[in-house]
């Protein structure tokens, strides 16, 4: 449980405050509820540009967002996924006013400071991140196959959030700003501050500083038909890489929805970890595969199962899909052991409390009390979600695996070698990735 | 859409002038590292307890000095095949029954070596300090190390250096190393080479752990939410009895080498569509006297995103996703070194770039004075931030065990930084930045770049990168 204060201002801003008095730091965090899946198409890649934008400084810091939160002694990063664009800073309680100021300034006066030279800095910044953590990157492309393969072009988790390169060059200021006017305003965010301060002054500071913003548009959730079964199941792509990877990709219930959570025991039973099923039999047993992984990537408008095995030199990615497919079928049908269940509720124990250990940053308690309050209207709701893992059974695991993944459903991707197409599933057509 | 949002008239409800004038960073916040209680185990390790009650949690952690620089000449890699075998089970249990046991108790567990010293990190649930001290304590002294488990881990590892091949940034560190440390342990990384690996038998393993895996030496922390006392008597109970094997203690690590001339390693990737860079040179261990003055000159120079080099390649430029430099102080020796991916075309530039930025902070652009007190705010206010979780205070006391520091190290270093002046950071900077040493890496493309690196006027190589 995470105590908690929540505020609504006027203009439609909430403020979730809550005090901690361990350590003399203040943790920041806003959230807007914007991500990749808002984007046109053709302007791909423009959440994740407008979020490094949000760094280069507003009207009334001329010495960019950086540097005065720095020599504060504050740390500070943000990032944008699909779904939502988070900003946070942890600094000193003496700077906690300051930190605010910052986030105040930027959420109403970015667009003055948002000049062309700016923007176009930016964007080869942006360009350069593409190529160093996707195309330089061993199996850095996997991910965008596997989306554009499950999601039809106009669904929204069809593109990838770094966005393709010609959209992001046919991108221009005025798309920058116009983004902002839509998206950039108190009634879409959710403002998180955690830490050595008492809610009072929070909240006198933010109506202060964030009070006078107006509320701006209205924003309407993107919708999003579900995907059919992909037109082709099989797909292949060369890679820089040493040896042959699989990837099984199934559409799932969304982030919060029943069977999220059962389908993130599943991934732990199935692939996670050296406690999971087929890491005794590929990895340790018999050798099989070189790596091994499994996740329930949960999303607001539905969400992304993978099976992720690296081969062994030698070892055909066939060998890997069968391994896989028939533990699935396994558990389907014999479901987990009393021990494995009981191993996952202390696990969802343990990793609940530990989240609580860091006020701030990625994955902070004024992360999560954000992340539950934009995505359930609650930020009460870590208990409840804790109690999802706690109360996951037998039958919830045979059932979701049995509904959501069966084997001739998975869209299966394997990344191979450069000219060494012979290693892919047989059949596999060849993936088309924008670069 | 709602009103038009431009410009700064937005119904302010005071005066403007008051309202756009940016908050004063406040007072700094104080913070003393929590008492470290310190004892000696009846074996000879030390066990130090720090009390840390935000969470119910406790963090364990045993640092052994024992790491990669002190493999054997020919046998790069053996200090991270021995730690690799720490987690791989006891006699009682196998790898997988070691997982399930520490899984079962909710505990998470990681084994890193580095080159100094191998740590065992164990975080868990204050109500679990005992029975995951047991399991710690099993693995310390009835350790599995068995013929079949080397063979699994051997082939995983050789699996995971060969991927390691594909990657840029592990091509360029590798070859970073072994250009500045040469034939020094320190040369090469945990990881070692598969030649030298696939010759690593169960005996070496065996040999290397009886040397090397002992209490003598050792560090036991333990830091969270438990009172002192039971966390000294949990660990006299469930590690007192672990006893150094017969045989000799590994011998020393050699001294560090010096410093050899300047060259650029050129590793061809034809296609790639960035450069890997690394520039840098031998640098100070971590008990050089004026290390703060170093970590100062670094904030100042590269350690931060508001720091120069960052600010030129990135935020000026947008030549890159990021530029960093840093000093990697270990026990005998370090590095220092500046690390940044960029766009192919931009690689003669941004070599030079960053060898200009090293000449620059020691002669001509030294440290400003208000450049260095924004360095030396951020080091000093920030420094609160570093101790919040028993993670963190396991392992800063683990450097301090690693390192032989003081015990008042981590109390000393706001006043220190404070201490840092134009003068003294100009002096650090001209002893410890030498661009005219600097060991340059290029991994990526080189045919359009490669003929333009000459005009750096140093010479010119293919790296050979052994995996």
């Amino acid at each position: 449980m995470i105590p908690f204060t929540k505020h609504t201002l006027a203009n439609g801003l909430q403020v979730v405050v809550h005090e901690n008095h361990h350590l003399p730091v203040v943790a920041v965090n806003v959230w807007y509820h914007v991500g990749s899946k808002n984007e046109k198409p053709g302007r791909s890649g423009l959440a994740h540009l407008f979020e490094h934008l949000m760094f280069k400084g507003a009207e009334h810091q001329p010495r960019g967002f950086f540097e005065p939160l720095q020599e504060a002694g504050g740390s500070l990063n943000g990032s944008t996924s699909a779904d939502r664009t988070n900003y946070w800073s942890v600094v000193p309680t003496g700077a906690a006013e300051l930190a605010l100021w910052m986030e105040a300034d930027r959420m109403g006066w970015l667009v003055p400071a948002l000049t062309v030279e700016r923007f176009e800095t930016e964007r080869e910044v942006v360009l350069n991140e593409r190529r160093q953590s996707y195309e330089n990157r061993p199996y850095g492309l996997a991910s965008f196959a596997l989306s554009e393969a499950i999601y039809p072009s106009d669904h929204p988790y069809h593109w990838p959030t770094i966005g393709y390169p010609s959209d992001l060059r046919a991108a221009t200021v005025n798309d920058a700003r116009e983004f902002f006017q839509r998206y950039y305003h108190p009634a879409n965010a959710s403002l998180a501050v955690a830490g050595d301060i008492r809610p009072d002054v929070v909240l006198a500071w933010v109506e202060r500083l964030f009070g006078d913003i107006p509320a701006g548009p209205e924003v309407m959730p993107p919708v999003a038909t579900p995907p059919a079964p992909p037109a082709c199941a099989r797909l292949m792509l060369e890679d820089r890489v040493e040896l042959p990877r699989l990837y099984l990709g199934f559409s799932t219930p969304a982030l919060f929805a029943p069977d999220d959570a059962v389908l993130d025991v599943v991934a732990d039973l199935v692939a996670n970890g050296r406690t999971s099923r087929l890491y005794r039999t590929l990895v340790h047993d018999q050798q099989r595969a070189a790596g091994l992984g499994a996740g329930q990537g949960s999303r607001e408008l539905g969400s992304l199962f993978q099976v992720v095995a690296t081969a062994a030199p030698g070892v055909a990615l066939e060998e890997l899909r069968t391994a896989i497919s028939e533990e699935l079928e396994r558990l389907a049908t014999d479901g987990p052991s009393e021990s494995e269940l009981a191993r996952a509720r202390v696990l969802a124990e343990a990793s609940f409390l530990y989240r609580l250990q860091t006020l701030g940053g990625f994955g902070g308690t004024a992360d999560q009390l954000n992340a539950y309050n934009v995505y359930t209207g609650s930020p009460a709701y870590f208990a409840k979600d804790l109690d999802r893992y706690l109360h996951v059974t037998t039958s919830d695991v045979q059932r979701a695996v049995r509904q959501y993944l069966p084997p001739d459903q998975a869209v299966m991707l394997s990344v191979v070698p450069q000219g060494e197409p012979q290693w892919a599933l047989r059949d596999s057509e060849r993936a088309v990735v924008t670069t | 859409m709602g009103p038009p949002r431009l410009g700064t008239g937005r119904g302010d409800h005071m005066s403007s002038s008051q309202r756009f004038v940016m908050p004063s960073a406040g007072s700094p916040a104080r913070l003393t590292f929590p008492p470290v209680v310190r004892q000696t185990l009846s074996n000879g390790a030390r066990v130090w307890a720090i009390r840390h009650t935000t969470v119910p949690v406790v963090t364990i952690a045993l640092v052994v000095p024992v790491g990669s620089a002190f493999d054997p000449p020919g046998s790069p890699g053996l200090a991270g095949v021995m730690a690799d075998l720490l987690d791989e089970g006891t006699d009682r249990l196998d790898a997988i029954g070691l997982a399930e046991a520490f899984a079962s108790l909710g505990t998470e567990l990681s084994v890193d070596a580095g080159p100094d010293v191998t740590t065992l990190t164990l975080t868990t649930l204050s109500r679990f300090l005992e029975p995951a001290l047991e399991l710690l304590g099993e693995m310390m002294m009835r350790p599995r190390l068995r013929e079949d488990d080397l063979s699994r881990v051997r082939e995983i590892r050789l699996n995971g250096l060969r991927q390691l091949r594909s990657s840029a940034s592990a091509v360029a560190e590798r070859a970073f190393l072994a250009a500045v440390f040469g034939g020094h342990p320190y040369g090469h990384g945990t990881l070692g080479t598969s030649a030298a690996i696939s010759q690593l038998s169960i005996d070496d393993v065996r040999a290397f752990h009886s040397a090397g895996m002992r209490p003598a030496g050792a560090t036991l922390i333990i830091a969270g939410d438990a009172e002192v006392v039971e966390m000294l008597q949990a660990a006299e109970r469930q590690l007192g009895g672990w006893q150094a094997p017969g045989g000799q203690p590994l011998p020393a690590v050699p001294p560090a080498p010096a410093s050899a001339a300047s060259r650029v390693f050129v590793v061809d990737r034809p296609g790639a569509p960035q450069t890997e860079v690394i520039v840098g040179h031998l640098g100070p261990s971590r008990r050089v006297a004026d290390y703060h003055t170093l970590v100062t000159l670094n904030a100042l120079l590269g350690g931060q995103f508001s720091s120069r080099i960052n600010q030129n390649l990135r935020e000026v430029r947008g030549l890159t996703y990021g530029a960093h430099s840093s000093f990697d102080f270990r026990a005998k020796s370090g590095t220092f070194s500046c690390e940044t991916n960029v766009k192919g075309d931009a690689t003669p530039l941004v070599v030079s770039e960053i060898l200009r930025e090293f000449e620059a902070v020691g002669g001509s652009r030294p440290a400003g004075a208000e450049e260095l007190e924004r360095a030396k705010s951020s080091l000093t206010r920030g420094y609160v931030r570093q101790f919040e979780t028993s993670v963190q205070l396991a392992h800063a006391a683990g450097r301090l065990a690693t390192f032989d520091l003081p015990s008042d190290t981590f109390d000393r270093f706001v006043p220190d930084v404070e201490a840092v002046t134009p003068q003294t950071v100009s002096a650090a900077a001209r002893a410890q930045v030498r661009p005219d040493e600097a060991m340059i890496v290029v991994v990526g493309d080189a045919s359009p770049w490669r003929t333009q690196l000459v005009s750096l006027g140093r010479p010119v190589e293919d790296a050979e990168i052994e995996f």
